[in-house]
């Protein structure tokens, strides 16, 4: 139980940390106007070379801003990221190893929600995948991205597995492994569009960057920008694509592996170990 | 009243209704009902970060913060007890 002495310490700990943000910002913290008049140069420099087809040693030839910084600028550092969210997932794979989940021979109409709920559920699942798809197809274009568009049709299978439960959706396809496969099919696909451009360029000798997208100065070759008139940003759009593939399954992996009743879970541990080879 | 000020003021409101939400997560033992007052704060900042003109952290921020963290712990709390400090009295 909390006492009243420690209620109020958190009380006071808030208000004090609200009062000092203000106070900082009041005298100044992040200049007297905001936002700035004056864009810095760094951020300048970005909306400068974006979309500039006058630059196009400096450009990433994609209208969006984000995505160019996101996944062009600074490639690398998303790449890495996106090494750490798999290293998490296959962390969660590791400790629930052994845990199959017991296909139960169980009457999965009876299991979940209310009819209702299920119809509306039916409807809207197309609506959720239909935005991740267009958040992520678009994000060279628009607002949006991998990682954003995956995160929005992980919560596809997330719906239907709270609506129609666990043995459901497994038997309709979407078990741990098959996620598994299109997690690393997503992984592989980023992995080639890092390295494309030096295939391509290895294949005429030229030399190039990995993780290039543009044409460089000392390395001529590039992803094209458009095809037939459509912008596709080079290697932005297949990032983008297989970046939603990776978050949605990986994602769906971990919502599978926490919808595991608890017994499983025990019954493994009392086993000592469990069945898995 | 500038729509500047306006959009200024409803920032200002917006961030309020995040503190005191905040607040009552903290304090509120019943972990359902925290998770609840932590995905009003999530929406409340997905608001403020659309009118901070960033729409591509709402996007990202809207399935994350108010749909997949809220199910995760939701998922974890069915794990343990609902009530904060039910059974750990003793250590």
């Amino acid at each position: 139980m909390r006492t009243t002495k420690e209620n109020l310490v958190i009380a006071i700990s808030m208000a004090l940390f609200v009062l000092l943000l203000s106070l900082v910002l009041a005298v100044g913290g992040l200049g007297y106007i905001l936002p700035p008049p004056q864009v810095r140069l760094i951020a300048s420099w970005y909306l400068r070379v974006t979309f500039n087809p006058f630059e196009r040693l400096f450009s990433a030839m994609a209208p969006e801003g984000v995505t160019s910084i996101v996944w062009d600028f600074r490639g690398l550092d998303t790449l890495f990221e996106t090494t750490v969210f798999y290293l998490a997932i296959i962390g969660s794979i590791a400790i629930a190893r052994g845990v199959i989940g017991g296909h139960k021979e169980v009457d999965e109409k009876k299991l979940g929600l209310s009819l209702i709920v299920k119809s509306v559920t039916r409807i809207s699942l197309g609506m959720i995948l239909a935005v991740a798809a267009s958040i992520a197809l678009h994000g060279h274009l628009t607002p949006g991205g991998g990682f954003q568009g995956g995160a929005s049709a992980a919560v596809a299978p997330l719906i239907l597995l709270v609506v129609f439960s666990r043995y459901f959706i497994e038997k309709h396809g979407i078990t741990k492994n098959t996620m598994l496969i299109l997690r690393s099919i997503g992984l592989f696909g980023i992995g080639m569009t890092a390295f494309i451009v030096v295939i391509i360029a290895l294949a005429s000798g030229a030399p190039a960057f990995v993780f290039q997208n543009q044409p460089k100065t000392i390395a001529p070759t590039g992803m094209p920008f458009e095809i037939g008139g459509a912008l596709t940003g080079g290697t932005l759009w297949f990032f983008n694509v297989f970046e939603m593939v990776a978050v949605a399954a990986g994602f769906t992996i971990i919502f599978l592996l926490l919808a595991i009743p608890e017994e499983e879970y025990k019954k493994i541990l009392r086993l000592g170990g469990g069945e898995h080879e | 009243m500038s729509p500047e000020t306006l959009i200024l003021g409803i920032l200002g409101f917006l961030g309020l209704v995040s503190v005191i939400a905040t607040f009552l997560a903290i304090m509120e033992r019943d972990l359902l009902r925290a998770v609840l007052f932590s995905a009003i704060q999530s929406t409340v900042y997905a608001f403020i970060y659309y009118l901070l003109m960033a729409p591509d952290i709402v996007l990202v921020y809207i399935p994350v913060a108010v749909g997949l963290y809220p199910a995760i712990v939701l998922f974890l709390i069915k794990k343990t007890e609902r009530y904060e400090g039910e059974s750990g009295e003793n250590h």
